[in-house]
């Protein structure tokens, strides 16, 4: 027999296997006042602030990137000729101020004094005429669509530089409150070369210390800030695909803020009395794409059919608990263009579609393939739309593509309905535009009416605002007549927050802005 | 020491055919990289400068080819949208995937094998049906949500140990090995739910053998009978179990590292072939290979250590 003692002494070790391994953790970590860990051991009373992102940032280099995880990072390392307020205003950041001619063709922008690159560089006129350069020419740039209307760039003085459009375009210090419009430090980039996006020097609160790709991007305290003191000593944004764990990290007190909380996680958050959510519109938009160029999607009544046939009140309250908002047209509050009345979806009306479906040649209902993209997420919304749609004796057959895959497919027009949306950007212009006008580059639903390409390229030009919010009224309904994109909801920006955090102040495209953040 | 020469030179064929497959499999996911590289506000003439970057306008065989020639020299070239060498990646990323496959190897064995042995020996016993029923337990249980209430319990209500914090160990040894804990625990507890069951078994099998029963026969005691002579036999599936464990283990904690926030190699093969980097995807694929293959080699010489009778060159095939 094998003895009782021998026994004991396994099963002890078991035991103490699994208690050695679990057990040797009550405190000995590095810890901060409230005793919680946190990712980097702090010197004693370092400030460090744990940003939690959905992405690895792919590119350090506003030049290049293409990625919204990049953005939230370049908000704390770089600083932008113009910024965005919390009410979605414009508002000058390195630029002092700006006068634009009454044809709209010609920028002078008088800049900030006295501010300086990370590595010493000083920003000046050459420094901005140097980015628009590098934005407008260089092979990989991603920005050359964004300056297209921008014909030179001229230094006056050390503190003046004088834009000369092509042509007159609204948007145009809305693009540089994006992208291009960070400034960059030349020497930084002639040093460098295409290396550049692994050593980023800009003007912004903090200074790039290093990047794990895919891992973490630590930043650290800028002690010459020209836009007041930063509080904090150290940034991380730490990277977790993971949702769920994401929050958690966040209750564990890992992670200080993320950058979006899935909804199911919502409860969670709002259960944890340390925590809190920041739960506003976003500026984008989600819909179906339908082909206008080729069966069955070519006929206005079928697209209109399907366009009716969608109850997005109800679709925001069964996907997102309520956390987005129903969708008509492109604009969200707090745009420009938005038009609260041409915004508000009707609730589907059986006879209203029968009709259509019979003034369409389909009388009895047709059927149609849609491609979603393959997250959880949306194959729950194409279920719904399925549900939904079938109903009125529209059939929806899901096809599942992968996010690049999809891309692809839009571009080559090669499908009858497509779900993809776009995340949004402060002018109208650039959530339109591009997606409408007759063979314009997002213009995968191969849109082409007209007169919609005349009134949103007359929107454009138009500099007075009332003026070319009607203009936008007038092409948003004419796209609903025609049912050319079937716009659904606005997603919102679900940020999660330690209420340790202090400072912030949300701003409508959704970046977390940290030079004025805090942590108790 | 023939033996070991000889199977290192029958990788060669192997790790070819797997390059080769490694690089027809990248082009055939459909979705152009140039595409996704750029994303949906690339002009035509990006786009088309990209893919001639990119190689991707030559034939297919020329752009292996040329590819091969650059990993023989130990070249896997530069990340498509890190810019840094491939081969700085991975070593970057290899460190944490090896050090959470080793503690996971050891939370497995140090639970499977005091669990095992008994469950063998008290066969029919509430101990062996205890053991069963938390090993079938264990490897029924998702590791993504043993993983998720760990995180909850250890690290949120109770906050004894980090829910995410990986740095490496040469950085801080102290943080690196809390950081560890949970990640090893939740896939090791699974992995030795498998190693269990295979001992229980393999022992059992043993026990009934002849010469066992000759040695309790001559009067050995029991614990010894089976620590000493029947254990030994009991090893070689043990040990093939261990190494397809661990081969596995190198390439697929991607879920673990994923909810731990790992930055591990895992991760980093499904994070490049999400962003088309197939540069990186090819360079770690092959790596992942090499590391097969030698797990596979170390196993094959274990054999010869543990049953003498294995004739070298006769052991497990790859």
């Amino acid at each position: 027999m094998f003895s009782t003692k021998v026994s004991k002494a396994m099963l002890s070790a078991v035991l103490g296997t699994v208690l050695l391994v679990t057990g040797c953790g009550g405190g000995n970590s590095a810890t901060t006042e409230n005793g919680k860990s946190t990712t980097t051991a702090p010197a004693s009373g370092k400030k460090v602030l744990n940003i939690g992102l959905k992405a690895d940032p792919p590119s350090m280099d506003p030049n290049t990137s293409t990625s919204l995880y990049d953005r939230h990072v370049y908000a704390s390392l770089y600083d932008k000729l113009f910024d965005i307020d919390s009410e979605g205003k414009i508002v000058p950041m390195l630029a002092e101020s700006y006068e634009v001619t009454p044809d709209g063709k010609t920028y002078t922008l008088k800049l900030k004094q006295g501010v300086k690159f990370h590595d010493g560089t000083e920003f000046d006129a050459e420094a901005v005429k140097f980015n628009f350069a590098r934005n407008m020419n260089d092979e990989k740039s991603r920005r050359k669509g964004e300056l297209k209307f921008v014909d030179s760039v001229a230094v006056v003085d050390k503190q003046t530089v004088k834009i000369q459009m092509k042509e007159p375009f609204a948007p145009f210090l809305s693009v540089l409150t994006d992208r291009s419009g960070i400034m960059v430090s030349p020497k930084a980039v002639k040093e460098h070369g295409d290396q550049y996006l692994n050593h980023p020097v800009g003007t912004g609160p903090y200074v790039f210390v290093e990047q794990v790709k895919g891992d973490h991007v630590t930043l650290k305290k800028n002690e010459n800030y020209w836009n007041g003191q930063v509080k904090i000593d150290e940034v991380n944004y730490k990277v977790f695909t993971n949702g769920t764990a994401k929050v958690q990290n966040l209750r564990s007190g890992m992670l200080d803020i993320i950058d979006d909380t899935p909804v199911k996680e919502i409860p969670a958050i709002k259960g944890d009395a340390n925590l809190q959510l920041v739960a506003e519109s976003g500026m984008g938009y989600q819909g179906l794409y339908l082909n206008n160029s080729r069966p069955p999607f070519d006929n206005k009544y079928l697209r209109q059919a399907v366009d009716r046939a969608i109850d997005r009140d109800a679709l925001v309250k069964v996907l997102f608990n309520g956390y987005a908002a129903p969708a008509r047209t492109a604009f969200t509050k707090g745009s420009l263009a938005y038009n609260e009345a041409l915004n508000t979806p009707k609730p589907p009306d059986a006879a209203e579609i029968k009709d259509l479906l019979a003034k369409g040649g389909q009388p009895n209902g047709f059927n149609f393939k849609l491609y979603i993209s393959t997250s959880p997420e949306n194959e729950q919304l194409g279920a719904v739309l399925q549900n939904m749609l079938k109903q009125q004796n529209i059939n929806v057959t899901l096809e599942k593509l992968e996010y690049g895959q999809l891309i692809e497919t839009g571009d080559k027009g090669e499908f009858e309905a497509m779900q993809l949306g776009w995340s949004g950007r402060q002018d109208p212009d650039q959530n339109f535009h591009d997606f409408v006008v007759t063979d314009t580059s997002n213009n995968d639903g191969r849109i082409s009416i007209p007169k919609l390409d005349e009134l949103v390229i007359k929107a454009r030009g138009e500099l007075d605002e009332a003026k070319r919010k009607a203009l936008y009224g007038e092409a948003a309904t004419l796209l609903q007549e025609e049912a050319g994109y079937a716009y659904m909801y606005h997603q919102y920006v679900l940020l999660g927050m330690n209420k340790k955090v202090t400072g912030f102040t949300y701003v409508p495209d959704g970046l977390i802005r940290t030079a004025n953040l805090d942590k108790q | 020491m023939m033996f070991i020469v000889r199977r290192l030179v029958l990788t060669i064929p192997i790790l070819l055919l797997v390059s080769i497959m490694t690089f027809s499999l990248i082009h055939m996911i459909p979705g152009d990289p140039a595409r996704v590289i750029l994303g949906e506000e690339a002009t035509p003439e990006a786009y088309a400068a990209l893919r001639t970057e990119l190689g991707l306008d030559q034939p297919i065989v020329v752009q292996y080819f040329s590819w091969l020639g650059k990993v023989v020299t130990g070249d896997l070239g530069i990340s498509i949208t890190d810019r840094v060498p491939v081969a700085d990646l991975i070593m970057q990323r290899l460190p944490a995937t090896v050090e959470l496959t080793i503690g996971t190897f050891l939370v497995a064995i140090l639970i499977a094998f005091p669990a095992g042995i008994l469950a063998a020996v008290r066969r029919g016993t509430w101990i062996d049906y205890t053991s069963t029923f938390t090993a079938l337990g264990g490897m029924s249980i998702p590791s993504f949500w043993l993983a998720m209430m760990m995180i909850i319990f250890f690290a949120v209500e109770n906050q004894w140990l980090p829910s995410s914090g990986y740095v490496p160990f040469s950085e801080n040894p102290t943080q690196n090995l809390m950081a560890m804990i949970l990640p090893c625990l939740a896939t090791g507890l699974r992995e030795s739910a498998v190693l269990m069951r295979m001992l229980r078994s393999s022992l059992l099998d043993v026990v009934s053998m002849d010469f066992i029963r000759t040695a309790k026969a001559k009067g050995l005691n029991e614990a010894r009978t089976i620590l000493g002579h029947a254990l030994r036999n009991a090893m070689v599936p043990v040990v093939t179990t261990s190494g397809l464990m661990i081969a596995g283990l190198l390439g697929g904690l991607v879920i673990t590292e994923s909810i731990f926030s790992i930055p591990g190699f895992g991760r980093l093969i499904v994070e490049s072939v999400f962003k088309r980097d197939y540069v990186t995807v090819q360079g770690a694929i092959l790596v992942s290979a090499v590391l097969v293959v030698l797990v596979n080699l170390i196993v094959d010489i274990l054999y010869a250590v543990i049953d003498p009778r294995i004739k070298a060159g006769k052991g497990a095939g790859e």
